[in-house]
């Protein structure tokens, strides 16, 4: 670990940055140095500034962004504020969220030598440069390709090898893995490897995929609700030190450090607190089970989950039989046979190009399957039209933007009545209470554009449920947010779950998946690969890796385990002993949402929701909102 | 790298790729590949322009063969071209002959043929002589654009545009940025369109549906686009973009004696076929 006391490659001192039309400052008052060499994690809860920081390293901020700015940066003793970003790009390299929007060139070669090419280095020097890093980040092969050919991974390290060609000693990544697939993810960090084992640049890392990143990291450095800078200091100190601390901020922990939390609540030790995967299944082999009085599971992990109704006496809400849908000349999902109970909360997962989108797209009728292929209550989908559809299955974009054609937020969700011909007193009530219920009442006015990025999501949810759907689908709700943001939507989902709604979602993120979801279905090379319960599904490994997927960081911890065989086959944090103390409603943090068992079992909820299982949907309804009663 | 490629001291070492991804590899005989964007461009331009005063069949003809001539030797041939050449062209010449005979007043033209009777409706062979010229006209002009447009690629233009005519790299470099963004916001509005169509927004049949429809996907399509180009702003900025007046250029688009003479062979070509021709017709 490079000496701290080295001359400060990055010296921050008293920085506050308040964007231009905003009055408060985030970050707003944070100093610390980065030396050479050094790798520094900077965490902080969502809304506390950190991408804001990271703008400012190389000056962007205020020079392209307008904002104002108090105390200084200096990057190699350069002002930033007064250096132009030309010259501060050969101190700083930058490495942004989305892939795609870092693009420039139309090969791999040309991308990466664009910078020096700015830098008017000779020609021989740019090849030089741009060979170096492309070895460096394992695309040198691929040099003659077009970017657009590469993966989602592939793109990022093209980034990365970008910012490295530029020949800067500080490299500033903001969550360069946020719109990342878990393949992708591990691409990033093995490349990113590569770089701190070389051990001439200095890292600043925004992420929030601690799992991954953790260890790479040598200091972390911490930023509060507020913009005010909390903890400085090594790993062992901050993160292992003051866990608990900063979990309480609603900072994001990696998930065997969350899961330590729980078991040392339990009884166990546990002691240092481990931060990855190995590390924690290292100490609970190393400890014997705890006292009695610690608890045991909270039930066995093989209970049915909350909502899975398995009774079996019920027709099944969306059945799929002999399902074959074809994009262009290629057949994307081949002879699919599938049922998704009423009260489920279902998540497809599958490896890029499984058919996944594809198959949720075709449940709600986006893409109209083969008659007689699909039919939600009934109903055959590939023969219905729209209004009928709206009715029984809503359908969320992955951007929540694509979807709005109103000019407020009252209009948006109105319109979804409106087509069913309500009388407009009805559509008011209706919309108003919705608007109430999703937090939404006060921007009924507003122009959806100009909603915040939850608000747009919560509005995209209500206008999919308006028209009394039970079914919702979602396609990537979580892709590019935060874990804040992402973890609030999927504590909105679970809540309406419980009050009776059917979720289907697809996503990438495993440990979402095994927190939220009772019901799995795996696909692979457009087939159903397997379909259950999340938890049976996910302890089987041999399965997960058939399916071209990475277990979630929980279950590489606990797979194999054979100290505590009971904790072998544990998939979520919410059933590892010690999860059951006082159920918080916290939207901010992963382990916030504690299903209860003792929940009335989903069998119970279509009297709930009479209104929208009826067979004249269209009726006028004295019910509110379908889903949301 | 192909032989027709332009060759610096350090590409000529690194001579294993060829940085045009969409160049075709061709034989030399293809010669227009290996001509200057700017030659290709500015060597039919006269002719364009006085295509467009022509009344007569025959000389847009001769440039319509001059043209097919030119792509049929200097192009490879692929089924695109042909496609182009022998479907597109034509079939539109047809087209636009037909419809600009039926357009034409028929008191205008010389009515000593007569083509076709329908009732009181006569078509004249004067109109249709009118149509033609026109829809040969037309096809002329297409075709001789085509000289540049099936044998150049974007960035070489842009290359070009920068290095022999001086354009500010700024704005060049930004227009080739631009490039990525098209199958971007392809995609995008795919989306929208879906969406919108699963809200059951604006439905109905006709123009003034399709109107509104249509002016529906403008906002979400503008919002992510100045977002995603902000964001690439921020990226260029990054990386030093404009940093210095000028930048180092890995690909030279050179201005050579045979781009010279393609001009001033095309244009000779082009006096002596319009002094041939003349009056064209007016």
């Amino acid at each position: 670990m490079p000496v701290s006391s080295a001359v400060p490659l990055l010296r921050v001192r008293e920085l506050g940055i308040t964007h231009d039309g905003e009055t408060t400052a985030a970050p707003a008052s944070v100093s610390f140095d980065i030396a050479p060499g050094e790798v520094v994690l900077l965490l902080g809860p969502s809304g506390s500034g950190k991408s804001t920081l990271t703008l400012a390293l190389n000056g962007l901020l205020p020079q392209a962004v307008p904002a104002t700015v108090t105390g200084s940066v200096e990057v190699d003793g350069l002002d930033t504020q007064a250096t132009p970003v030309a010259e501060l790009s050969t101190r700083v390299g930058m490495v942004f969220q989305d892939p795609d929007a870092q693009l420039v060139t139309g090969t791999v070669l040309d991308e990466v030598a664009f910078g020096p090419e700015n830098l008017r280095m000779p020609v021989a020097q740019v090849l030089a440069r741009a060979e170096e890093a492309l070895r460096r980040v394992g695309l040198w092969e691929r040099r003659l390709e077009n970017p657009d050919r590469l993966s989602g991974g592939g793109r990022q390290r093209l980034a990365i090898a970008s910012a490295l060609a530029m020949g800067s000693p500080l490299l500033v990544l903001d969550e360069p893995t946020a719109n990342l697939d878990p393949a992708g993810i591990e691409e990033v960090y093995a490349a990113l490897a590569e770089v701190v084992a070389a051990g001439d640049r200095a890292i600043l890392l925004v992420e929030h995929n601690l799992d991954a990143a953790v260890g790479l990291v040598d200091r972390v450095v911490v930023l509060d609700h507020d913009g005010f800078l909390v903890a400085d200091g090594s790993v062992d100190d901050v993160l292992r030190g003051r866990a608990g601390e900063l979990h309480a901020m609603g900072v994001w922990l990696p998930v065997s450090t969350i899961a330590a939390l729980r078991l040392r609540r339990a009884g166990f030790g546990l002691s240092p607190l481990p931060l990855t995967p190995a590390e924690l299944r290292a100490a609970l082999e190393a400890e014997p089970w705890p006292d009695p009085a610690g608890g045991s599971l909270p039930a066995a992990s093989g209970i049915p989950a909350p909502g899975s109704p398995d009774d079996g006496s019920e027709p099944p809400l969306i059945t799929v039989r002999g399902l074959t849908l074809r994009r262009g000349h290629s057949e994307v999902l081949h002879g699919i046979d599938l049922d998704i109970q009423r009260g489920g909360f279902v998540a497809v997962v599958g490896a890029n190009g499984a058919g996944k989108t594809s198959l949720i797209q075709a449940l709600a009728g986006v893409v109209s399957p083969p008659k007689g292929t699909v039919h939600v209550e009934g109903i055959d989908v590939g023969r219905a039209d729209a209004r009928t559809l709206s009715s029984r299955i809503g359908f969320v974009f992955q951007n929540p933007e694509h979807q709005f054609i109103a000019h407020t937020v009252f209009d948006e969700i109105a319109h979804g009545l409106r087509r069913q011909h309500l009388p407009e007193e009805q559509v008011r009530m209706r919309t108003e209470e919705l608007l109430r219920r999703f937090g939404l009442a006060s921007k009924a006015a507003s122009h959806p554009f100009l909603l915040s990025g939850g608000q747009k999501r919560r509005l995209s949810v209500g206008t999919a449920l308006v028209a009394g759907a039970p079914v919702l689908v979602l396609d990537e709700p979580t892709f590019g947010q935060d874990r804040a943001r992402a973890d609030e939507l999927l504590s909105l989902l679970a809540e309406l779950n419980r009050e009776g709604t059917t979720i289907v979602v697809v996503t990438h993120d495993m440990q979402l998946v095994t927190e939220y979801a009772d019901r799995t279905v795996l696909l692979a090379d457009g087939r159903v690969l397997a379909e259950g319960p999340t938890a049976d599904l996910f302890a089987d490994d041999a399965l997960i890796a058939r399916a071209g997927l990475r277990p979630p960081p929980l279950r590489r911890a606990l797979q194999g385990l054979e100290r505590h065989p009971e904790l072998a086959r544990v998939a979520r944090l919410s059933d590892l002993p010690g999860a059951s103390t006082a159920p918080s409603r916290s939207q901010f943090r992963m382990d916030a949402v504690e299903p209860t068992p003792i929940d009335p079992p989903h069998a119970a909820h279509p009297e709930l929701r009479t209104g929208t299982s009826g067979p004249h949907p269209p009726a006028p309804r004295p019910r509110t909102t379908g889903g949301v009663a | 790298m192909t032989d027709t490629g332009p060759l610096s001291a350090a590409t000529a070492a690194h001579s294993s790729f060829d940085p045009y991804t969409r160049r075709v590899e061709a034989s030399r005989v293809r010669f227009l590949y290996g001509l200057n964007p700017l030659a290709k461009l500015a060597a039919p331009l006269p002719a364009m322009a006085l295509l467009v005063f022509a009344r007569d069949a025959a000389t847009p003809a001769a440039f319509l063969a001059l043209a097919y001539a030119l792509l049929l030797v200097g192009v490879a041939f692929t089924r695109r071209l042909a496609a182009v050449l022998f479907l597109a062209l034509p079939l539109s010449a047809l087209v636009i002959g037909f419809g600009f005979a039926l357009w034409t007043d028929a008191s205008k033209v010389d009515q000593s043929v007569v083509v076709w009777q329908i009732g009181g409706w006569t078509m004249y062979g004067g109109a249709l002589e009118v149509g033609f010229a026109t829809g040969l006209r037309l096809s002329a002009i297409v075709a001789l654009t085509l000289i540049a447009g099936l044998s150049t690629t974007g960035p070489d233009l842009v290359r070009a545009a920068v290095q022999q005519l001086r354009v500010p790299y700024r704005i060049g470099y930004t227009a080739l940025a631009a490039f990525r963004f098209v199958p971007r916001f392809g995609h995008e509005l795919d989306v929208i369109r879906q969406a919108h169509r699963v809200r059951g927004a604006h439905g109905g049949r006709g123009p003034f549906a399709a109107l509104a429809r249509w002016f529906g996907y403008i906002v979400p399509l503008m919002a992510g686009g100045i977002r995603h180009a902000e964001r690439v702003a921020l990226a260029m900025d990054a990386r030093a973009f404009g940093a210095h007046p000028d930048r180092t250029e890995r690909y030279l688009v050179p201005w050579r004696v045979r781009d010279t003479v393609f001009v001033l062979a095309f244009w000779l070509v082009s006096a002596a076929l319009f002094a041939a021709l003349f009056p064209w017709g007016l």
